[in-house]
């Protein structure tokens, strides 16, 4: 099942396949300490609806093996020093990207005991991707501009926030029909099976 | 059982240790236990069958007041029973309803680290929810906490 | 079912990291002989945090709790606040409450039954039910806007309304979820590898359930009969009633069948109360202080009873809110049960439960006559896909 997208959108997706068949990136993840809403959101890429590996990120599970670090979570005093062995464990080059409003500044939680509030209190963060929870749609276009970062297209050091108005939302306003779209999915493998 | 017979074959039951009982709203009926006597009005309410503890609520009423409190809420039905136990601020201690619920031990372990409400005779001691490296003798869930009071 | 090398995300994901162990299993051979646990992953600090905030941005605070089940704990609280104003939300906001929760609890249902097909070794399962997913969340987001989140709840009231179009959407939606569920009832009920993996396994008897508290589908997998929208009605269940879904056998087996039987009166419930929603307004005025009062809410989360304690002191904040979720009797009982299993069979007994699933990713110290070995949860998972290879 393919989104039904925009021209802008599919172009970059295209020019980016190309360039991620060449450079896998290879993902980890890691809650510290979040509600998990953030990471049914980031699981929810992988699902084939969104299917963020076609875009060759991979998501696995060692830091040794890891270009980039996707977080969640305000931080809590007990990930405190996880999160920095992770971190330290990843070879260079190496990028973060922080994952919901907790990420970004402690959220909902900002001043409660047990939380550093954010993520880039403890390592430093390359891209910021705002919500409570931010939708994969969102998530996926966090990954599309650190993948354009890992290329060299952004060479500036400034965090990338999401910009609302991009191709990410162009995707959810080009009218799919989600219902109907399992449904026939869902129908098509069965005739296959 | 209907809840108002619940709460009643309830009060019949705690009856030898209530030193006071209160209806605070429908449905409820609250009972101050001196805590020498929680584990035997405990055992009343389970070995009667009554219902089940569903959670174990810490109180600070404020540093000007002497005492904290510990609420032991039982469940049946729509029916809920709540043993309340003052204990002094400077010594607070109840006694460990481990050998009644056997699963008691996290609500205990969260009432000592919140509170510092010594469970004596519980099984584990070690902290439940906060970290290992947090402070002796600093309790979250008390009206005096400061942050300041965690260090750097 | 082949197990595919397949990683979920689930949790950190960190096999390099030795560090004190969040479970703690002491073994004599393949049996438990003890079973500890420390909690303090996703400690946030929230109770204290809803003193310093007023009733509404408190709400902001319970609905982040849990990601899983977020509407349930805004319920719950409003419920409780509620009741200590003297207020009561409309009845066409309490229908919302319901249809949104009732939504969540198969969005969260179908989750655990992918989570819990993983542990066992069935990607495949985890892969249909979370796409599965995706039609109640798109369903979800029709009405309150968000996937995760909803956000539904305001104290009074509701902010979302339920119109005729998003009706139709609902029973189209429910109608393709039914015909999914009843596949997975058949696969839960007669596949032979998964019944390898749940029939008999872990079993809670009756009496142990009762006794230590034990709720949500895990009791009602035990015999017992325990389900607060039936012991204790909220908004409209006690007009718009479910079944108790109950089972006698106390295994896994007996615990994926509650839950993906309940599934069906979930369907039916909502069918029932978008046929008879009531008219009217979504909100009602609440004061912003509250006078000085303590109330108990309880509602029934997927995963079972949850619990909350608030207290008001007559000002614009609470003096205390306390929250007791429903995993904590539930894996407090299971630890003390887990002695004399296998260790093997602890991954599924735990998921069993339905955890939060960052509970699921956590480390794992075993001790073996006096040598002690740090595993990560993946290691521990896959010792037990092994075992029954």
């Amino acid at each position: 099942m393919t989104l039904k997208l925009d021209q802008s959108w599919q172009a970059a997706l295209d020019k980016l396949k190309t360039w991620a068949r060449l450079n896998s990136p290879w993902a980890i993840h890691f809650n510290s300490g979040s509600c998990n809403g953030c990471d049914i959101e980031i699981l929810a890429t992988l699902t084939p609806r969104y299917d963020v590996e076609r875009l060759g990120i991979k998501l696995q599970g060692s830091p040794r093996h890891a270009d980039v670090l996707i977080c969640t979570g305000p931080v809590t005093r007990q990930a405190r020093d996880r999160l920095v062995r992770i971190y330290e464990q990843m070879p260079e080059p190496k990028f973060v990207i922080a994952v919901g409003s907790c990420a970004l500044s402690g959220g909902a939680f900002r001043g409660c005991y047990n939380i550093l509030g954010g993520i880039d209190q403890v390592i430093p963060v390359d891209v910021y991707v705002p919500g409570c929870p931010p939708r994969p749609e969102a998530i996926i276009d966090g990954v599309v501009k650190l993948l354009a970062k890992l290329r060299g297209d952004n060479p500036s050091d400034t965090p990338v926030v999401f910009d609302p108005d991009s191709a990410g939302e162009a995707a959810i306003l080009a009218g799919e029909d989600p219902v109907e779209d399992l449904a026939h999915a869902q129908r098509e493998e069965e005739a296959i099976a | 059982m209907e809840t108002d017979t619940c709460l009643q074959t309830a009060a019949e039951l705690l009856a030898p240790w209530a030193q006071e009982t209160i209806e605070p709203e429908p449905g409820r009926v609250d009972v101050v236990v001196a805590p020498g006597d929680l584990v035997a009005a405990a055992h009343a309410l389970m070995d009667a069958r009554w219902g089940y503890l569903t959670a174990i609520t810490g109180l600070d009423p404020g540093e000007e007041d002497g005492r904290l409190e510990a609420l032991y809420h039982f469940a049946c039905g729509a029916a809920i029973v709540t043993l309340r136990v003052r204990v002094p601020r400077a010594q607070p201690a109840v006694p460990s309803l481990i050998g009644v619920i056997p699963s008691v031990s996290f609500y205990e372990r969260e009432l000592m680290e919140m509170f510092g409400i010594v469970v004596e005779g519980t099984p584990n001691t070690d902290r439940l929810f906060l970290p290992e490296d947090w402070p002796d003798g600093v309790y979250p869930l008390r009206k005096d906490f400061r942050m300041e009071q965690l260090g750097g | 079912m082949a197990s595919e090398k397949f990683v979920i995300p689930i949790g950190p994901q960190h096999p390099a990291l030795k560090e004190p162990g969040h479970f703690e299993f002491n073994v004599d051979g393949e049996i438990v002989t003890d079973a500890s646990v420390r909690l303090g992953y996703v400690h946030r600090g929230i109770e204290k945090g809803a003193e310093t905030r007023n009733f509404v941005q408190a709400e902001y605070l319970v609905e982040r709790i849990c990601g899983i089940c977020s509407h349930v704990h805004a319920t719950a609280f409003c419920l409780g606040v509620e009741r200590l104003a003297g207020v009561e939300a409309p009845p066409r906001a309490q229908a919302i409450r319901q249809i949104v929760a009732e939504l969540e609890r198969i969005h969260s249902h179908l989750l655990w039954v992918g989570v819990a097909a993983h542990e066992a070794g069935f990607d495949t399962l985890f892969m249909y039910t979370w796409r599965d997913r995706e039609t109640v969340m798109n369903l979800l987001e029709g009405i309150t806007g968000n996937r995760v989140n909803y956000s539904a709840n305001v104290l009074g009231g509701v902010k979302c309304d339920i119109g005729s179009e998003q009706a139709e959407a609902i029973q189209i939606g429910l109608n393709f979820l039914e015909e999914r569920t009843r596949h997975y009832l058949d696969v839960v009920s007669s596949d032979a590898m998964f019944l390898r993996r749940t029939r008999g396994i872990g079993v809670m008897t009756r009496e142990d359930a009762e006794r230590m508290g034990v709720v949500g589908p895990t009791a009602r997998a035990s015999g017992v009969p325990r389900d607060v929208r039936i012991d204790a009605p909220y908004l409209l269940y006690a007009e718009h009633p479910v079944e108790l879904v109950i089972e006698e056998a106390g295994d896994l087996e007996a615990r994926f069948k509650v839950r993906v039987r309940e599934l069906f009166e979930s369907y039916r419930v909502i069918r029932e109360l978008l046929t008879a929603l009531p008219e009217g307004e979504l909100t009602t005025r609440i004061p912003r202080r509250i006078k000085p009062a303590e109330t108990i809410s309880r509602v029934e989360a997927p995963r079972g009873e949850l619990f909350y304690f608030i207290k008001s002191n007559g000002t614009d904040s609470a003096e205390r809110v306390k929250v007791r979720t429903p995993t904590l009797p539930n894996m407090a009982s299971v630890l003390v049960l887990s002695v004399g299993h296998q260790l093997a069979d602890v991954p599924m007994i735990l998921a069993g439960i339905d955890p939060c699933f960052s509970c699921n990713d956590r480390m794992a110290v075993v001790k073996r006559n006096g040598d002690e070995q740090v595993w990560t949860w993946e290691q521990l998972r896959q010792y037990g896909i092994e075992y029954y290879r």
